[in-house]
């Protein structure tokens, strides 16, 4: 086949293709009331709209990208109900449908009913109270330049009808992210190292999966050879599919931190992994955070620095589990290695391994006392191609350690981090091989560290798709 | 946790398609064994034919099956497999309502599965059991 030529990048918005590094972001969320309320408001944030082009070297001081979800997509768009049909059934029935829970598996606290958007009645049918039809994505290089952005964005939606909703603080707040030392996360672990490449595919062998899942062609819709095939692609819709084309899916998940049950937990624990260790407690701590997680808190993975965090392994992503078959430097159930296994040997319908692009950012402050239950947690953006075979497929993952021969024989276990506690029939122990010991650690009851407080799954259009809503 | 599938597609009725129908019917197990066994979640499928009211002609094929875990990011590799793909493609082919657009990739091998699973929620599975096929597999290996 002829190669296919890479997207222009003038077409794709910003937040696809390069991490933003801006210190302050906000994420708006609204509900359209009418197309012709969806064509001005966009229309109006169009000035500050960002593209992947290049920005040279001095960071835009203010910029935006915008995503809508399925609903949002039906009221902004002119696409017919078949052409709305050519969307993922993941996508249109979205994050809180049975399909989706089955992977996110969001009990108790997390339960989409007590979602503070995006969520559902008691009675099971979306709560129009907390519709999300379009999430604005907004970032300024100072709080200033923030303050007015979002002014300017609130304004515009007021203008135009489109209804804010204000998630936090009982109704009075926004998603605006908190400023932890940069890629650092409310547990203290440094965030975004290892994120996909996003090139453009040298070769385009088939069968697609042999294709690299860290090819922008498994993001982006509309290109070839994606063994995960990111749609809308079908020729019978091509309204739909050129709508979609150079746009990408976007999980976005609020995810409260728990940060008080996760201190709890490794300064309960400590003390029996010191005398595992010989070590002190305060080593025992940190080092069972790495374990949990698969890299110490400095960034370094336990693979290539199992004993202690190292700066020159801080940023490493260029390890391998294949020669870790028995959890000794990195535990199975590590979250990390839950979220990216890497080459770990899978079972063939898990394969290939999914890659995520992750953008999200922490919100709210840090606890100032071990009784604080104040908000704070990750806004998560979790970018992809195909919600159900990418970022659902890891979320089973993390709720059920299944997709490798390596969790054999029980296949019950949990991500160490992330995973909801409540979903059935799990083992929520947390088993830490040990070099040398005759038996593994094993470790009580993991605490649900992680409660879900919203879920949206939104497309990022392309420039071109969003330009052609502005004009109605 | 086991789900369940119950997918019901009324077919046309045009002998071709009743043909069809049949042929689907005999071939199911030997065309989608390898995929299925492959996938290791699937504990149980079968396919039954639906009569008429009359009694003659076949109205429908239902497909049954208990899958463990979550089905739609496993769809992917139902699609990729060709024995499951060509068996979930010839039964959207024949359906009296096909479906629209019609399943030419993933995207719409996954609608056309959601659409006409009769059975939206786990709760509608009785379980004598709660082991997964990978648990059994692992307590009673192959001879």
């Amino acid at each position: 086949m002829s190669t296919p030529l890479p997207p222009d990048k003038s077409t794709v918005q910003g937040l696809i293709m390069r991490g933003y590094t801006h210190p302050y972001s906000s994420h708006l969320l609204f509900r359209f009331s009418s197309k012709a309320a969806a064509s001005q408001f966009i229309k109006a944030l169009l000035p500050y709209l960002r593209s992947a082009e290049n920005w040279g070297t001095n960071k835009p001081d203010k910029m935006l990208n915008i995503g809508l979800t399925f609903t949002g997509i039906s009221i902004a768009s002119s696409l017919t109900k078949t052409e709305l049909n050519a969307f993922p059934n993941t996508f249109t029935t979205g994050p809180a449908s049975q399909g989706s829970q089955g992977s996110l598996q969001d009990y108790g606290e997390g339960d989409p009913e007590k979602w503070l958007f995006g969520g559902l009645l008691t009675n099971g049918n979306p709560d129009p109270a907390k519709r999300v039809d379009a999430i604005v994505h907004s970032y300024a290089m100072h709080q200033n330049s923030l303050n007015e952005l979002t002014d300017f964005i609130a304004k515009a939606a007021t203008a135009a009808g489109v209804v804010e909703l204000l998630p936090l603080d009982g109704g009075k707040g926004r998603l605006e992210q908190y400023q932890l030392p940069v890629d650092t996360i409310h547990f203290g672990y440094r965030d975004g190292i290892s994120e996909p490449d996003l090139n453009w595919p040298e070769t385009w062998p088939a069968p697609p999966v042999n294709t690299d899942p860290a090819d922008l062609n498994n993001f982006l819709i509309g290109y070839p050879n994606s063994a995960f095939q990111p749609g809308p692609s079908n020729p019978a819709t091509p309204n739909a599919s050129a709508f979609a084309k150079d746009g990408c899916y976007n999980a976005f998940r609020v995810l409260y931190q728990d940060v008080n049950a996760f201190d709890k937990y490794l300064s309960d624990n400590a003390p029996v992994v010191a005398q595992t260790l010989g070590k002190s407690t305060e080593y025992a701590k940190e080092w069972l955070a790495a374990k949990l997680n698969g890299r110490w808190r400095n960034g370094s993975p336990l693979i290539l620095s199992p004993d202690a965090p190292d700066p020159a392994t801080a940023d490493a992503t260029n390890f391998s589990y294949t020669e870790d078959t028995k959890g000794l430097k990195c535990p199975f159930s590590a979250h990390t290695r839950v979220g990216n296994p890497r080459d770990e040997a899978l079972f063939p319908a898990e394969s290939p391994v999914p890659r995520l692009i992750r953008r999200g950012v922490p919100y709210g402050a840090p606890p100032v006392s071990d009784n604080d239950k104040g908000e704070r947690g990750l806004i998560g953006l979790f970018l992809c191609g195909a919600l159900a075979s990418q970022f659902e497929l890891i979320y089973s993952w993390i709720n059920t350690n299944n997709f490798s021969p390596l969790f054999s024989p029980n296949f019950d276990t949990q991500d160490a981090l992330l995973a909801n506690r409540a979903t059935p029939d799990m083992d929520t122990t947390f088993t830490i091989p040990i070099p040398g010991a005759a038996k593994p650690l094993v470790l009580p009851k993991l605490p649900q560290f992680i409660v879900a407080r919203g879920t949206a799954y939104c497309l990022l259009p392309s420039i071109p798709t969003l330009k052609a809503i502005a004009e109605g | 946790m086991a789900n369940p599938l119950t997918l019901y597609v009324p077919i046309k009725q045009d002998p071709l398609t009743q043909a069809a129908a049949q042929a689907a019917y005999e071939s199911f197990v030997d065309s989608v064994k390898a995929g299925l066994d492959a996938s290791n979640i699937l504990h149980y499928a079968r396919v039954a034919l639906v009569p008429n009211p009359s009694g003659e002609g076949i109205l429908g094929i239902l497909l049954i099956t208990t899958f463990d875990g979550e089905m739609n990011p496993y769809l992917k590799f139902f699609w990729q497999n060709e024995g499951t793909r060509k068996a979930f493609a010839g039964i959207a082919a024949i359906a009296l309502n096909p479906p629209s657009p019609p399943v030419t990739d993933l995207t719409g091998f996954e609608n056309f599965i959601n659409e006409n699973n009769l059975n939206k929620r786990s709760k509608d599975l009785y379980k004598g059991y709660t082991q997964s096929v990978l648990q059994i597999k692992a307590a009673f290996p192959p001879k």
